[in-house]
């Protein structure tokens, strides 16, 4: 199986130059017989909306940007981020990603953790999300995450519980603090995470985050792909687009399961009891 | 503290590049003062934009910074980017003989304000975008004329400590003098930056890092064996020149009204 990462710089506000960005990297990712291309969080409308949320949101169901998405789902399986609201909660804007294969959404992830406090503010425009599920792809289970919700160590359990054998997370994170090394600070809080929770979870974690700059604030890039032991696959460079396509083997995660056994040893119900407990008596 | 200027230097010139296409201008200007700061901004620009894309205009008074002329034009000539000397004694003057004074910081605003002026007036007679040379240090203590040496459409350096920017300085290999220069606000001959403020700008960034970067209490950097009387100096300087950085408060009325909850980004692509 051939994984593509689009680390693109999408343009703020504007869905249709962005559409063409997908579709043209989706055709270079299909010419490459990629199976899988993953897009950043927001591809579709840039990062610092605040009051063109308004305008840019879209009902993936029956948008036409979302016809053409789907329709090159046809060829390869598509992650892309975008601002969702749905008839049935009018008025609620979320910040989403959607997995399409065959021509059909497979799964939608609504953002769970939205940060708000010092430069964030996505709490102030978006409705939160309620839920982490996995969903059966071509690569086995699998599970979509959205740039913060990946930094919550209880998100990744819940989808490492959930069975995910890959675990992707579509990311639009600042670069933060300068270093002596060659990326920006904050570029290994986010391998960090990839490394511990692909090696504990026996799971691919695939993470694209993207490029460019909105008011100042560079996007640092660095997506990377981990294999289900703790490997790094591959990194895109800081700062710069890129497109890059890996070959993987879903197959491997049995053998890193067979080796490790956190999964079979895995117990929710006792991680269950647990937070019912906190969650109830906060003073415990 | 610690940089790597490479990496700085590839962030701020695609900032450079991606601002002013976004803005739909080719070119940019700047103030080349003969100092450290305006020549790592020009350094910059020229990486970002190309020599032929960069326009330095030099802005004495008169001719009391002959040696601060003498070393822009070499810097210009260096980057090989057009520049053009511009005298503001004549306007500056004029104001004053109408309006004398004796006071320092009047005569410094006035000068600040009349580059300003000019650099706006050239920045649309050129088609060129106006790229500030404000450091982090300046920006944090409120050392610079508002609406004056802080005006500008996009600001590379406002998140670097002066001494930051002179290790990126001697990465970019700009000459040693310019590197070696005291920093000076130019306001009158022999005046250096470090005399007004009263302490070296080594100690100025130490505390300045520890207190916004790290978001340690004055008590705990005072702890660091720094002398707590320079760590309220720089505390009460932040706090007394909040409004040099912000825009002014719009009175509310409405139910939706501009800087309070109409909020579009800058930067929205066209």
């Amino acid at each position: 199986m051939k994984i593509a990462l689009a680390q693109i710089a999408p343009a703020l506000g504007n869905i249709e130059k962005n559409l063409e960005l997908h579709v043209r990297a989706v055709e270079k990712a299909r010419r490459k017989k990629a199976d899988l291309i993953v897009f950043p969080e927001l591809s579709l409308t840039g990062y610092s909306l605040r009051d063109l949320v308004e305008e840019t949101a879209l009902d993936p169901r029956s948008d036409p940007v979302f016809k053409k998405l789907k329709a090159a789902s046809r060829s390869l399986d598509i992650v892309v981020g975008f601002v969702e609201e749905s008839p049935r909660e009018r008025g609620l804007l979320y910040n989403s990603a959607a997995y399409l294969s065959r021509g059909a959404i497979l799964h939608i992830h609504r953002k769970v953790v939205l940060p708000t406090y010092g430069m964030f503010e996505e709490g102030k425009i978006f409705a939160r999300g309620k839920d982490l599920r996995t969903f059966a792809a071509r690569q086995g289970r699998t599970g979509l995450m959205i740039c913060r919700d990946f930094l919550q160590a209880g998100n990744g359990y819940l989808l490492q519980a959930g069975g995910a054998e890959m675990i992707i997370v579509i990311s639009a994170a600042p670069g933060r603090g300068s270093t002596e090394g060659t990326s920006f600070a904050s570029s290994r809080m986010w391998e960090l995470m990839g490394e511990a929770l692909s090696f504990f979870s026996s799971s691919f974690v695939v993470y694209c985050n993207r490029v460019g700059f909105e008011e100042g604030i560079a996007f640092a890039g660095g997506s990377f792909v981990f294999g289900p032991d703790g490997v790094l696959l591959a990194r895109c460079p800081s700062l710069d687009e890129d497109l890059k396509i890996l070959e993987i083997r879903p197959g491997v995660v049995r053998s890193a399961r067979r080796r490790m056994h956190f999964h079979k040893e895995d117990r929710p119900e006792v991680v269950l009891e647990g937070l019912r407990r906190i969650a109830q008596n906060h003073d415990d | 503290m610690t940089i790597n200027p490479r990496f700085v230097e590839k962030v701020l010139t695609a900032f450079i590049r991606q601002e002013l296409s976004r803005f739909g201008f080719k070119n940019g200007i700047l103030g080349l003062s003969g100092g450290l700061d305006s020549a790592v901004s020009a350094s910059l620009a020229v990486r970002a934009l190309g020599a032929s894309h960069v326009i330095a205009l030099i802005l004495p008074y008169g001719t009391s910074f002959s040696r601060d002329v003498r070393d822009a034009k070499e810097l210009a000539e260096r980057f090989r980017i057009r520049s053009r000397v511009i005298d503001i004694a004549p306007m500056v003057d004029a104001y004053f003989s109408g309006h004398p004074t004796q006071r320092l910081v009047l005569k410094g605003n006035k000068m600040a304000r009349e580059r300003m002026s000019i650099l706006y007036d050239y920045s649309e007679r050129e088609k060129a975008l106006i790229i500030g040379t404000s450091n982090k240090t300046e920006l944090l203590i409120g050392y610079g004329t508002i609406h004056g040496d802080m005006a500008c459409a996009i600001n590379p350096l406002g998140d670097l400590y002066k001494t930051q920017i002179r290790e990126l300085g001697r990465t970019l290999g700009l000459p040693p003098k310019i590197l070696r220069k005291k920093p000076t606000a130019g306001l009158w001959p022999g005046q250096t930056d470090e005399d007004e403020i009263g302490m070296s700008y080594a100690e100025v960034d130490r505390i300045l890092y520890h207190l916004v970067d790290l978001r340690e209490t004055r008590r705990e950097i005072a702890g660091r064996s720094i002398d707590r009387r320079k760590v309220e100096r720089i505390a009460s300087l932040i706090r007394s020149s909040e409004f040099k950085r912000k825009l002014p408060p719009i009175a509310k009325i409405s139910v939706r009204s501009v800087g309070h909850d109409f909020l579009y980004p800058y930067d929205r692509d066209r």
